[in-house]
């Protein structure tokens, strides 16, 4: 063996075992998400009370055995209601977030490969739908066609593709410029395998991070749309619905003002403790990845 | 760098426009004829043809759309179809009150988040930072109807320290304005915050962290200088644009803030009109909304570029 | 060098630990170093040697979460890391002065230069009796910039790298410290740039006395300036010589191999292999009149740019079946673009290419399927040039399946064969880029060029990122391939001594232009042209004494 041989013999790597590590909170985040999808999906079979049953006790109770959040103005129970408006909340906000998620990566992706003049135009149309204030733009759009589940949903997803299709097309920029891409340029490969097969897998944990960020942020705006009286029509056990019944007997019992709002504030904590945690782990990776073999 | 200024500008001017053209088209979708609305039950086959002539329904979507751009141009901004005064004349008040409390809003979150945004960066990783980051966590998670609704049942019904309802038009005196307006900018600053603190922490901690704070440091200076000579200047375009962002998110957020306390703004006079399809009125508003926004990043583009010596 | 005096710097058994993923390590291990007054200590190794580690423990500075292990750092007797902080901030740019790595990183971007030097003088409170302005222009004309006084209204980004390297030491000289730790401050330079700026330290030095720990992998530089140098490896110091001494007779095994793997531009290195005998058929490549170009002009850059934009200025240049031929030139040369052209990933502006006597279409998608497979690319940055998600197994298995008939059993079986004929362990299949070293990551890229069995393989810069004994070892590899396969190299470089017994012709690129063309033998012997000479005489030699400076530029 020559000389040069016997000095590379010293460059070799470590392997390393790589594990999902999220942070404590991040896995508590993910726990709290966990249960609320429990809930919406068994609810209904364990709920004490049916959402749109009056009377099941008498207005403005107190929190006790039987009603454990109380009841509100028509003596509906608190509890049922809120865990039966798990369903439609969570369904209204995954819905919504994964087509915005699924259009606005590949508007996002397409556009960052392409750099040219169609991402110039295309980034100038996504600019301009972003500078309609969204509440105004919902509202707009909601009262023109009518308070439905599905159109909540696709009106919310339009509103939060343009922003998604920015945070996607930024992540392209970063994959675009690495000499991989120039590799496959190079072998001819066409632009459909090069953004399937070498852009979208180095982008989707950035676009996971997206995905539970956009719902976070979803969450909260249903629930606006819905306190503001635009969204899910009543009596849908939508928390924000809820809130806005409530709020004018607000001083006779906070019950039916407090426990929907807290049903909305933790899960919205969960998932952003879960999308702090998981975007740290995919930064730490990236780096690990250029300085580990030094 | 003024080439940068003016295209941005153009850039601003082309959106406005463009909007302009979305908002109205998303109005002509609303149900039901403006003649019909108005009339109600008491229209008759003659009185509606007459209101419509005077409506200019009569025209096609796009005649109407330059006839509005024309007006609008010329500063009148159509009469308004519930209360039969000139647009204008009606939400000039209501804008004046929500610049009030977007204005005492602004005047009170930029102080609080640069100062939290900075103690959690210069203490990253401590106590402080952990308990600060916990706080804003939580007030971030919450909508701003529920912060609002919050701080009516604590400061207004538990402790009765302020009125519960925003209703400034009965203020007798500066004072009472300002117990009657702080609630809400309380709430929005709030919400507000929550956000620019989170994002102005990582900005500086990158800024913090550079090559040339370090380096600034090993050159023996103190640290005050270090902070505000080497560090904070490259930290401001980032803070813009935070603050830009929002700004952004304030003007479609007062919507519900003015909502839950009834103040008198145009935020709840949108809902209002919508729920009542005066379309001259929340055309108006849409474009002062947006306008506002538009403006809003232009301003912060262009400061970001004065800032910046490689744009100058 | 002094006798009796105290030395001015003591590192005592220093070592430092540094927190990981996988809890603490050692970056620095029991290393004791002495530097006297007025002399320049060279600390040499490659990544991962802890030679920065110990850099930044003379400053006091612990760089992330790292931790002192033991022993201590002794300047002027005192232990530095039992200063109050305080004391530490006087000490630092008023003893001891650093120049940086990468100087546009390390400018403030917001201040302007002069300012960031005035900024020495006034915290350190020097006495400045011509007045702070006049003292700026001063110092700043003492480390060559040209126009000194409109250089100090300028912002570090509308300056050269070599002008901002040279604004950075001018701030480290400014309060004349006893000290001046230099943390390879002419890496990512131009080889005539680096050159320059060595003078410039070596100048300084003698005119001020200063005291250097003069940091840096270019063993050769090092040996320029340095009247010692110890070597480093895995936090460990192997060796401390002074200059002369360690490189006619170094002890250790490591420093015999890390001399032997320096290419050296006058003489051929040891175990070299037979050139090959020369081959007179048709030109595999011929290139006519290449241009290229960058600007965009018009709406959405629909015009044809302007002429006299051109990065690439009508280049021609024949290369041989079964030959090198290096392209050599400093950055903005256009040699990448040259090679991005060949490739089929940037048109040309103008001109034409031929491979094997036919037309060669411009961009590789409008390329026959055997013209990609015989064209082959190799690039700079181990990083980047490996897809991070796919494993090895998988990045070279697409070639094989775009170019070969191959059904899976053969494939694995080829992929064996690659890694193995790259001299990598056929285990390696299963790993993911991160878990490579960089030379093991050009291997990689080397064997996913020859997936394709191809005939030409353009290197772009292959070696600029890998340590200087990976680099003797990569090109060993490509030559013996060469012999193996019959493989023509189209071999991108910035450094002279490196392509001087690899390529067989060569060609010298300035501003987009040949100003050098022929065997490389004659042209390298009896260069024509000024700028050639000038590269030739840049390229550090060993043991040379350091070159008397140059009148100012």
């Amino acid at each position: 063996m020559s000389t040069t041989e016997l000095a590379a013999g010293s460059d070799k790597a470590r392997v390393t075992r790589r594990g999902i590590r999220l942070s404590a909170a991040g896995w508590l985040g993910g726990a709290i998400i966990l249960v609320y999808v429990l809930v919406a999906l068994t609810g209904s079979l364990w709920a004490p009370y049916e959402a749109a049953k009056i009377l099941t006790g008498a207005p403005f109770e107190g929190a006790s055995l039987a009603h454990p959040f109380g009841t509100d103005n028509l003596g509906r129970d608190v509890f049922s209601r809120v865990v039966l408006g798990t369903r439609p909340v969570l369904t209204m906000t995954f819905a919504a977030t994964l087509l915005a998620v699924v259009a606005g990566g590949l508007i996002g992706v397409v556009l960052g490969y392409l750099r040219n003049w169609v991402d110039e135009v295309g980034m100038r149309i996504v600019d301009i739908v972003i500078s309609i204030p969204t509440l105004v733009l919902a509202l707009l759009i909601i009262s023109a066609v009518g308070n439905s589940l599905w159109l909540v949903v696709v009106t919310v997803a339009f509103l939060f593709t343009p922003r998604v299709a920015r945070v996607a097309r930024a992540a392209t920029l970063n994959v675009v410029t690495n000499d991989y891409i120039s590799a496959a340029l190079a072998r001819g490969e066409s632009t459909l395998s090069i953004c399937l097969r070498e852009i979208l897998p180095n982008i989707t944990g950035i676009m996971l991070v997206e995905f539970a960020i956009r719902s976070a942020f979803a969450i909260i705006f249903i629930g606006s749309l819905g306190f503001l009286g635009f969204g899910a029509p009543p009596p849908t056990p939508e928390w924000g619905l809820m809130i806005n019944e409530a709020r004018a007997n607000a001083s006779n019992s906070l019950w039916p003002v407090l426990a929907p709002a807290a049903a909305m504030a933790v899960l919205v904590i969960g998932i952003n403790l879960f999308a702090d945690s998981l975007s740290r782990l995919i930064d730490r990776q990236g780096q690990n990845a250029a300085t580990e073999a030094k | 760098m003024s080439k940068l200024v003016l295209t941005r500008l153009g850039m601003a001017l082309l959106s406005l426009l463009a909007v302009s053209a979305i908002i109205f088209w998303c109005v002509e979708l609303l149900p039901g004829d403006a003649a019909e609305r108005i009339l109600g039950r008491n229209a008759t086959p003659e009185s509606l043809a007459l209101l419509r002539e005077k409506l200019n329904l009569n025209l096609s979507a796009g005649e109407r759309y330059f006839d509005w751009l024309r007006s609008l141009l010329s500063g009148d901004f159509g009469v308004s179809l519930v209360a039969d005064r000139p647009v204008l004349d009606y939400i000039s008040g209501r804008i004046a009150n929500t610049a009030l409390l977007s204005g005492f809003a602004l005047l009170l979150y930029i102080p609080i988040s640069i100062a939290l945004g900075i103690i959690t960066a210069i203490y990253r990783g401590k106590f402080a930072d952990h308990a600060i980051s916990v706080i804003v966590l939580i007030f971030m998670c919450l909508p701003e109807f529920v912060i609002g609704i919050l701080l009516i049942s604590i400061f207004a019904i538990k402790l009765a320290w302020l009125p519960p309802l925003a209703l400034i038009g009965q203020a007798n005196s500066f004072g009472e304005l300002l117990r009657l307006i702080a609630l809400p900018t309380i709430t929005i600053v709030a919400a507000m915050s929550a956000y620019a603190v989170r994002m102005m922490r990582e900005s500086l901690i990158e800024v913090l962290e550079s090559s040339y704070v370090l380096m600034a440091r090993l050159k023996g200076l103190p640290t005050w200088r270090v902070l505000l000579f080497h560090a904070l200047p490259n930290a401001l375009g980032p803070a813009i644009n935070i603050t830009a962002l929002n700004v952004a998110w304030m003007i479609g957020g007062v919507v519900v803030v003015e909502s839950v306390f009834e103040f008198p703004g145009i935020g709840r006079l949108m809902v209002d009109s919508i729920s009542h399809k005066d379309v001259p009125v929340i055309l108006a508003i849409s474009m002062v909304m947006t306008g506002a926004y538009i403006a809003t990043n232009l301003i912060a583009d262009v400061l970001v570029i004065l800032l910046n010596p490689k744009l100058r | 060098m002094t006798t009796s005096a105290r030395p001015l710097v003591e590192l005592k058994n220093l070592s430092v630990d540094y927190h990981g993923d996988r809890g603490w390590s050692r970056a620095v291990d029991d290393v004791s170093l002495e530097i006297a007054n007025g002399e320049a200590l060279g600390l040499a190794g490659e990544s991962g040697s802890g030679k920065t580690t110990v850099a930044y423990a003379l400053m006091g500075e612990r760089r992330g979460a790292s931790r002192i292990g033991g022993g201590q750092v002794l300047f002027k007797g005192r232990e530095i890391f039992g200063l109050s902080p305080s004391e530490l901030t006087a000490l630092r740019g008023r003893s001891i002065g650093f120049v940086p790595q990468n100087p546009m990183a390390s400018l403030t971007p917001s201040m302007k230069v002069g300012g960031q030097v005035a900024e020495m003088l006034r915290f350190h409170q020097v006495a400045v009796p011509q007045g702070m302005s006049s003292r700026v222009v001063e110092l700043l004309d003492a480390v060559g910039i040209p126009n000194p006084a409109a250089a100090a209204q300028r912002y570090p980004h509308e300056l050269s790298g070599g002008q901002q390297q040279r604004v950075a030491i001018a701030m480290a000289l400014a309060c004349r410290p006893d000290l001046v730790i230099l943390d390879e401050p002419t890496t990512g330079l131009d080889v005539t740039t680096q050159k320059l700026i060595l003078e410039l330290l070596a100048q300084l030095k003698r005119e001020t006395g200063v005291s250097m720990l003069y940091v840096s992998h270019d063993l050769a530089s090092l040996s320029q300036i340095c009247e010692r140098v110890a070597v480093m490896q895995k936090g460990r110091l192997l060796e401390v010589a002074d200059s002369r001494t360690l490189f006619e007779k170094p002890q250790h095994d490591y420093t015999r191999r890390l001399i032997a793997s320096i290419p050296r531009i006058d003489a051929p290195p040891a175990d070299r292999l037979e050139p090959l005998p020369v081959n007179a058929r048709t030109p595999l490549l011929e290139v006519d009149g290449l241009s290229v170009s960058y600007a965009r002009s018009g709406f959405f850059g629909f015009r044809a740019p302007p002429p006299g934009s051109d990065t690439v200025k009508s280049v021609s240049f024949n290369v041989g079946r079964g030959e090198t031929f290096a392209l050599i030139g400093e950055s903005g040369s256009g040699k990448s673009s040259i090679a991005r052209a060949v490739a089929g990933l940037t048109a040309p502006r103008a001109g034409t290419i031929r491979f094997n006597g036919e037309p060669l279409p411009a961009l590789a998608r409008h390329r026959s399927l055997a013209l990609r497979q015989k064209i082959q690319i190799i690039f700079q940055n181990p990083d980047s040039s490996l897809n991070p998600r796919k494993t090895v197994r998988s990045i070279l298995a697409r070639p094989l399946r775009m170019f070969g008939k191959l059904d899976s059993a053969e494939r694995e079986a080829r992929v064996i064969e690659l890694l193995k004929a790259v001299r990598l362990d056929p285990a390696y299949a299963d790993r993911r880029p991160h878990q490579l070293s960089g030379g093991e990551r050009q291997r990689v890229a080397i064997a996913r060029a020859l997936a394709a069995d191809p005939e030409l393989i353009i290197c772009d810069e292959i070696l600029s990122a890998l340590d200087v004994s990976v680099q003797a070892s990569i090109i060993r590899l490509l030559e013996t391939l060469q012999r193996e396969r019959g493989l023509t190299y189209l071999f991108i470089s910035h450094d002279l001594a490196v392509v001087r017994w690899f390529a067989r012709e060569i060609g010298v690129l300035r501003q987009g232009a040949f100003c050098e063309l022929g065997d490389t033998e004659t042209t390298l012997s009896a260069p024509s042209s000024p700028y050639t000479i000038q590269l030739l005489d840049a390229v550090p030699r060993i043991g040379a004494a350091p070159v008397p400076p140059a009148s100012s530029p």
